[in-house]
């Protein structure tokens, strides 16, 4: 391949800064992580007795983690895959870096061009679509996923987030890239991964400033905080998601789930699944006794239930902070309710433009046939048995190996098999002697 | 233009109008499928002259550089007919604005060009967004080019208010497609608020303006402005739906607009029905921008014939009505 030689590179960009200053906007700025604020701010609460100013500290401490970040993962143009992470640095190449192809059609830059308008060039869930959608794209950052084989805690396999990434989920607005190349999908489920580490690391490294350092201290910069105290543990966690699978129970004799949901053959196990249902599997309480989903509606996932709290927590300060009497105060006890003020009015400014309007989650109507982490039986058994990891959505199942579950295993296909049966099923036929306040709104 | 001699600025202008709607529309698809750096170099292509980079190469090779070679080649074809064009009209007869219209677009085209250029050079997203500009201006000039070519220098030119209040405001409104479309993924959801709203405010504009325009030639208009202007309506219509479905099947439908049970499938990332979906948004708005150009010119033209004939004098050019 031929470069372009300087002279028109010259006269490129010569006319690209006339017509930019043209118009009054500058260059595009090379990208970049963007710094975790809601926990570099809430782990940088103001010390009484403070020499320095608080904003001065709380920035060195930011700056320190960007800094540690960047030696251990790289920059959104150039990713570092540590030998720890077990990750794939040429996947995460093909993934990361802006837009372009070579001459035999390989395509670079994969993240940039499909996901990070929704989750955002550091995976926080913050691109600039990002408020328009509901729900929210997912922030990575917590390490948190909601659709896998594996245990509720666990890590997903890169095969569950191969899979989500070609399924789509339905009635939200993350497609399906069925239509890419399975090497493309790959990459991007490598470069989830990276950015699912990064994040978690991130919020490592604030969290033990918060709990371990003083506001004078730095981080550790040694091998063995950074790599083994830090970076192994969350390593670790993704590289033993393939041993975290959930066992799956036999099927039951008597259920046919090559029939559909309706069928007459599955009678008894719709029925069982329907006692289930009722009864012990305590599915009423969120998605009603009609199945639309009419229980309880205010509860928040792990996400927004965060943003909530900590919304929550600065508003008192806040408020305390303003009806506080200065008068009587000594200069020490001033200075220090000043830097606190400082910090909650920072906070604020932070959840304003670094964190989303917390939402509701709500229970998922089971009548409309779209499950959102597959429809599959094996899809809704793993939901049934785990629940959902980030949603108020408890599992059945046992919470780890060698626990009991409210269900037994393979009663849990029983359960499949009626929730398969609902969109089938009609409107009357389950609690018609209940009240069905919210019928109108399937 | 001598009165009775072949009409060679028309024909050419006409030429350019097509081959830039062509362009455009290889443009848009460009964007729609992020294929701008599909070829690194410029203005050569691999290495290869552009337009002997071979045709095989480019016609059975990958879809991305079959649309970046492909915007290419047609870019450097509506240069040289810009150039045909401008050496025409400045030798023929034609009114003065014609003559420097075309040396208007001659300039258009040779930054157009540049900026295509600087864009792959630098890789620059804000670059990204001035050539999406500049390159529908080029075409609202092409088809002024091609309207005001047609008529005789007695006409006038006078233009319609309403009428260029629809161009400017389809023009703007492409202007703030362009942001959205050539979208930095690091700006903040508010900032992409701030132009969903822009665009929609935009999207207003234009159809108060087209209903606007249509009503007034409705009344005093010619029988082809009466037809343009309804044209534009119908067209405005289709974009809406348009825009509402490039949303769509980019992020799905919007909460609680239909019921969730309507939906049957996840949306598909790179589906050719989305693309189309997205790219024909862009395009219809480059076309309702033409055609706003040549109602604007249809319809002033109109009413300086009949004011001139209701004075029982000849006919004046004046820039605005």
């Amino acid at each position: 391949m031929r470069q372009s030689s300087p002279s028109h590179r010259f006269v490129a960009a010569i006319i690209a800064i006339v017509t930019v200053a043209a118009v009054g906007c500058g260059k595009t700025p090379p990208a970049s992580f963007r710094l975790n604020m809601v926990q570099a701010t809430k782990a940088t609460v103001p010390e009484s007795g403070l020499e320095k100013p608080w904003a001065s500290w709380s920035r060195e401490r930011q700056q320190q983690v960007a800094t540690i970040l960047e030696a251990m993962f790289g920059t959104p143009d150039e990713p570092v895959a540590l030998p720890e992470t077990g990750l794939d640095l040429a996947k995460l190449q093909l993934a990361a870096g802006p837009v372009r192809s070579d001459i035999v059609g390989r395509k670079n830059g994969l993240y940039r061009e499909h996901c990070a308008h929704c989750h955002g060039i550091s995976g926080d869930g913050m691109g600039p679509t990002a408020a328009f959608l509901n729900p929210y794209p997912r922030d990575y950052r917590q390490g948190k996923f909601k659709f896998k084989s594996t245990w509720r805690d666990a890590k997903p396999t890169h095969d569950d987030l191969v899979r989500l990434l070609h399924e789509g989920v339905i009635g939200t607005s993350m497609p399906s890239f069925a239509l890419l190349p399975p090497a493309q999908v790959d990459a991007l489920a490598e470069y989830v991964k990276y950015l699912s580490m990064r994040g978690e690391a991130e919020i490592a490294l604030f969290t033990y400033a918060e709990q371990e350092l003083g506001a004078d201290e730095a981080l550790p910069t040694t091998k063995e905080f950074l790599v083994d105290e830090v970076l192994t543990p969350i390593a670790e966690k993704w590289q033993g998601a393939a041993d975290a699978r959930i066992p799956v129970a036999a099927i039951p004799a008597g259920v046919d789930f090559n029939l559909p949901g309706n069928d007459l053959a599955n009678r008894d196990s719709v029925a069982r699944g329907k006692a289930l249902f009722l009864g012990d599997g305590g599915c009423v309480k969120c998605h009603g006794v009609t199945a639309l989903g009419d229980g309880q509606a205010n509860d928040y996932d792990d996400w927004n239930k965060a943003i909530v709290a900590v919304s929550a927590e600065v508003a008192v300060g806040l408020l305390s902070s303003k009806e506080a009497a200065t008068g009587g105060m000594s200069s020490d006890a001033l200075a220090d309710h000043r830097a606190r003020s400082a910090w909650l009015d920072s906070f604020a400014h932070v959840l304003e433009g670094d964190a989303l309007r917390p939402r509701t989650i709500p229970p998922r109507n089971l009548r409309i046939g779209h499950y959102r982490g597959g429809r599959r039986p094996i899809d809704l058994y793993r939901r049934l048995y785990t629940g959902i990891n980030g949603a108020p959505m408890p599992g059945v199942g046992p919470s780890g190996p060698g626990g009991k579950g409210s269900v037994a295993d393979e009663e849990i296909w029983h359960l499949v098999n009626y929730i398969r049966s609902l969109p089938y099923e009609m409107d009357g036929e389950l609690g018609a002697d209940r009240p069905m306040v919210a019928k109108d709104r399937f | 233009m001598t009165g009775r001699s072949f009409n060679w600025t028309h024909l050419v202008a006409c030429l350019l109008v097509g081959v830039t709607a062509v362009l455009l529309s290889f443009g848009a698809l460009v964007t729609t499928y992020e294929a701008a750096m599909a070829v690194p170099d410029w203005p050569g292509t691999y290495g290869h002259n552009l337009l002997l980079y071979p045709w095989a190469d480019w016609l059975q090779g990958p879809w991305d550089l079959f649309l970046e070679h492909g915007h290419r080649l047609l870019g450097a074809l509506a240069g040289m007919v810009t150039l045909v064009l401008a050496a025409v009209a400045w030798r023929s007869s034609a009114r003065p604005m014609v003559k420097w219209l075309a040396m208007a677009a001659v300039a258009l085209v040779v930054v157009q060009g540049a900026l295509g250029g600087a864009r792959v050079l630098l890789d620059d997203k804000t670059v990204a967004k001035v050539h999406a500009c500049t390159g529908p201006l080029f075409f609202a000039v092409a088809v002024a080019i091609a309207c005001l070519s047609r008529r005789s220098s007695e006409q006038g030119t006078r233009l319609s208010r309403l009428p260029v209040a629809l161009v400017v405001a389809s023009y703007l409104q492409l202007v703030a497609g362009a942001q959205l479309r050539h979208l930095d993924a690091a700006v903040s959801p508010s900032v992409f608020r701030g132009l969903v709203g822009l665009h929609i405010l935009g999207a207003f504009a234009v159809t108060v303006f087209a209903v606007a325009s249509a009503s007034s030639v409705g009344i005093d208009g010619s029988l082809s402005s009466r037809r343009w202007s309804r044209g534009i309506v119908a067209l405005v219509v289709l974009q809406l739906l348009l825009g509402l479905g490039a949303w769509v099947v980019s992020w799905g439908m919007p909460a609680g607009l239909v019921p969730e049970s309507w939906l049957s499938e996840p949306l598909r990332a790179r589906s050719v029905w989305s693309a189309m979906v997205v790219t024909g948004h862009v395009v219809l708005g480059m076309l309702i921008l033409a055609s706003s150009v040549v109602l604007a010119i249809d319809a002033g033209g109109w009413r300086a014939v009949t004011s001139a004939s209701a004075a029982g004098s000849s006919s004046q050019s004046r820039a605005f009505a």
